[in-house]
């Protein structure tokens, strides 16, 4: 029946040499674990088209609702986990499996003739490879997506001659936007994917005509061995240990949820991922001029040399031991690339080694900054400004808020110590509408400081003379109708369908809400004139507030937020400030303090509402069946071994 | 001697050589498996998802006119997946009398059209399939399964609101979706 079929469609379609191509070889040295690489590379990227398919069931890109829509899948669908996290550890593994399968032809000799076009087309599907994790690492548009596709195309941009034409191409315009997702989604899921998928095949071709290169001892190729069943079956057992690993580390490491993309947020300290951390870490030794030869010379002279490698070594000697210059050239590439990554992922931006990494440097954006070195004083002022939450209203320089004046140039404006402590003190005595919280708990040597740093600003800041004087006017006066109401009031913001980041949300909270709240939102900050008398505490939070739900949680910090609130009793000191409609925060920026303070409070933002099955307990099942499944067969063969060792003692 | 013992090499190799195959065979199996059912879920899992229902506040009571089907609109604020957006809906509302009043949903309960209040005939009427329904709902002619839908209403401090939901097309039985 079944062989009748088959010659039904081999008359009309030609599978039998189909399946001879891709089965019927006898192998030069026989089958080998040495070779597993460059079939679960294939595989993988099968399960990438796969899960990268299904994946667009739910994700669009758009930069409104990429996150949102992506996290969606996450925690919603059921096994939407799996899909997402089975392609983003698919990707690593990809990368690291074509990396070895690249290293493995290499040190075997494997390049040489008549196999030069394997490793043409191989270098191709490596440097694809690196491309579809470029371009795939911008798409679920969170915070690392946004500072890839910023500092990609900027290296790009730094192309003599082309570069900025290069850059507009990238980002479909001079700065990033819809259409550099939509380009950078489109690249990823159809272009370099289509490609990839063709070049493998013709690689793949390629391997069955010139045949596999085999061991480097000619005595050793001359045996042979059949690739059906015999690698067919070693591959097919590493590859299913891959997906198991897959699956192990989607469950226990999951992706991270990196908070919505914010160009706004200043804080954010952005790092490639692993792959490009060598890169990332590169182009700190090529500074000015010299740039481009990392962001351009370094990639392009890396692809032409591997290119050139089977031209170049023409030699037909193999075996590693009698090829001592390629070893030792291949042995720095990986420890240059190893050296680097490892230096790229500890280090840390200057100046943000202090515990309180308050404000992002930027040097040339830095008015605030004066000539001499700061004084003692000024300069625990200044650690003072950060730690105590006035940057969540006062901008200095590039950073802070602008609920308050901005105080980039306070030192010019010739105001008395006397009245610079009162204002930090009590500042409704030079204002009474004044919604800044007094800090008379700092006592008197820290607002001394404090007063000590704010005189030695004195940079002529364009937004301290002009534009901040009216919008702060509106902002205070929108402060003052909108905190009139005690409670959680409005509408939810954006934020509250955002899932956040609780890390980052973590580093705003110590430098926005500490102030009020405590640290880890547990201190109770006397609040004079409110009915409780301190500001209440997040840590835990009122039992009111709390909710085991994530999204009943947040949807009820999130109007707090938002729109802010005024503590019950007759004149409390310090209200919560609207930070959503100042817009002191970004609603990203209020999505991460949100999932943050869930976080304090037992409460992930990111709970999988939909899991189809728990993430644990699919892992554990597929681990058991895997075993008793191997044991089966295997004590099935054993019998049959017997059987047969039987048969012939018998006879 | 010598064959036998070769003959038994060759018999053993063989057997080695099924379990590879069958092994091979397993473990396609157990991988497809192991994607093919999270993927098949992922599919079929959000297709029960329920739409959440709301309340939308109409406007005032008195201000609908006695015993005449009134075109109302309203904003509600939707959770549809990932988006949460203001969409705008429309209903139609007759006041009775005094406080007594019913909505429909302007979806016709045939195959999903919007219905249409022709005031020369005082009928609702469909412009798809040409169902006809009486000022009270009732089916009058036209291939409807069931009569107008109503929903859910309340007054609060003079002011009408009502639920939104929707419900199954072409069914006898009103079944919320």
């Amino acid at each position: 029946m079944f062989s009748r079929l088959l010659n039904w469609i081999d008359e009309r379609w030609p599978l039998s040499p189909f399946v001879r191509l891709a089965l019927d070889e006898e192998m030069a040295g026989g089958s080998s674990y040495a070779y597993v690489f460059g079939s679960s590379a294939l595989i993988v990227f099968f399960l990438q088209i796969i899960t990268g398919i299904w994946q667009l069931f739910y994700y669009v890109p758009t930069l409104e609702q990429g996150y949102n829509s992506l996290n969606y899948l996450r925690t919603e669908v059921p096994f939407g986990w799996l899909v997402h996290g089975l392609h983003y550890w698919g990707a690593n593994a990809m990368v690291v499996l074509v990396m070895l399968h690249l290293s493995q032809v290499f040190i075997w000799g494997a390049y040489k003739r008549p196999h030069e076009l394997q490793w043409v087309t191989g270098v191709f599907l490596f440097f694809l490879t690196m491309i579809m994790s470029l371009t795939g690492g911008a798409l679920p548009w969170d915070k690392r997506s946004y500072w890839l596709v910023e500092v990609a195309s900027s290296a790009a941009g730094t192309v003599p001659l082309v570069g900025d034409l290069v850059k507009r191409l990238m980002l479909a315009g001079g700065v990033i936007g819809q259409l550099t997702l939509s380009r950078f989604f489109i690249l990823h899921a159809a272009i370099a994917s289509g490609i990839l998928l063709t070049i493998a095949l013709i690689h793949l071709v390629a391997l069955r005509k010139a045949g596999n290169a085999g061991p480097w001892d000619e005595m050793k190729r001359r045996i042979k061995g059949p690739f059906w069943p015999d690698q067919v079956f070693k591959d097919g057992l590493v590859v299913s240990l891959i997906i198991l690993a897959l699956v192990g580390l989607t469950v226990y490491l999951p992706p991270p949820y990196a908070g919505m993309a914010d160009p706004l947020d200043a804080t954010y300290i952005p790092k490639p991922e692993w792959n490009f951390l060598f890169f990332y870490q590169a182009l700190k030794y090529f500074p000015g001029a010299l740039e481009v030869i990392a962001t351009v010379g370094i990639p392009l002279g890396g692809f032409l040399v591997l290119i050139l490698i089977p031209f170049l070594d023409r030699g037909p000697e193999r075996n590693p031991a009698k090829r001592p210059l390629a070893m030792e050239a291949w042995a720095i590439i990986v420890i240059v690339y190893v050296a680097l990554t490892v230096a790229g992922a500890t280090s840390k931006p200057e100046g943000l080694e202090s515990p309180a990494p308050a404000t992002q440097p930027a040097p040339t954006a830095t008015p605030a900054a004066p000539a001499a070195p700061l004084t003692a004083g000024a300069q625990a002022g200044k650690e003072l400004f950060q730690t105590q939450g006035c940057t969540a209203c006062h901008r200095i320089g590039a950073t802070g808020g602008n609920i308050g004046p901005d105080l980039s140039g306070e030192g010019l404006k010739g105001r008395t110590q006397e009245w610079m402590i009162t204002q930090i003190t009590n500042p409704r005595a030079h204002d009474p509408k004044s919604v800044m919280p007094p800090f008379a708990a700092l006592g008197n040597e820290k607002t001394g400081n404090l007063v000590e740093f704010l005189q030695s600003l004195k940079a002529e800041s364009a937004a301290s003379k002009g534009a901040a004087g009216p919008s702060m006017a509106a902002a205070q006066g929108q402060v003052s109708a909108l905190t009139a109401q005690p409670g959680p009031h409005g509408e939810n913001g954006f934020a509250v369908t955002i899932i956040g980041s609780a890390d980052h949300g973590e580093l705003l909270f110590g430098e926005t809400c500490t102030a009020c709240h405590g640290p880890q939102g547990t201190g109770k900050v006397p609040n004079p004139g409110s009915d409780d008398g301190s500001v209440p505490s997040l840590n835990p939070v009122d039992q009111d507030i709390f909710n085991k739900d994530p999204k009943t949680f947040a949807a009820t910090i999130d109007r707090y937020i938002q729109h802010g609130s005024r503590p019950e009793g007759p004149s409390p000191s310090i209200v919560m400030l609207p930070f959503g409609d100042t817009r002191a925060l970004t609603q990203q920026q209020i999505a991460d303090i949100e999932a943050y303070v869930m976080q304090l409070n037992g409460v992930d933002r990111a709970r999988i509402n939909h899991p189809g099955l728990q993430p644990d307990a699919f892992f554990w099942i597929t681990v058991v069946v895997f075993v008793l499944m191997a044991l089966a067969v295997a004590g099935l063969w054993s019998r049959r071994a017997d059987r047969e060792v039987g048969k012939q003692e018998g006879k | 001697m010598k064959s036998d013992h070769s003959t038994a090499e060759i018999g053993l190799a063989t057997t080695r050589r099924g379990f590879m195959k069958g092994f091979t065979a397993t473990l396609v199996a157990f991988c497809s498996l192991l994607v093919g059912v999270p993927l098949v879920g992922s599919l079929v899992g959000p297709i029960f998802r329920k739409i959440s229902p709301s309340w939308m506040m109409l406007g005032e009571t008195d201000a609908l006119p006695l015993g005449q089907p009134t075109h109302l609109t309203s904003v509600d604020v939707q959770t549809d997946a990932y988006i949460r957006e203001s969409v705008t809906r429309h209903i139609w509302a007759i006041r009775h009398s005094g406080k007594e009043v019913t909505v429909y949903s302007p979806i016709c309960p045939h195959l999903g059209c919007q219905f249409d209040w022709n005031p020369s005939t005082k009928h609702f009427e469909c412009p798809c399939h040409g169902s006809v329904y009486s000022l009270d709902g009732k089916v009058l002619g036209g291939p409807a399964p069931r009569p107008l839908d109503t929903l859910p209403t309340k007054i609060e401090n003079g002011k009408l609101y009502v639920e939104w939901m929707q419900f199954k097309s072409g069914t006898s039985e009103k079944i919320p979706v």
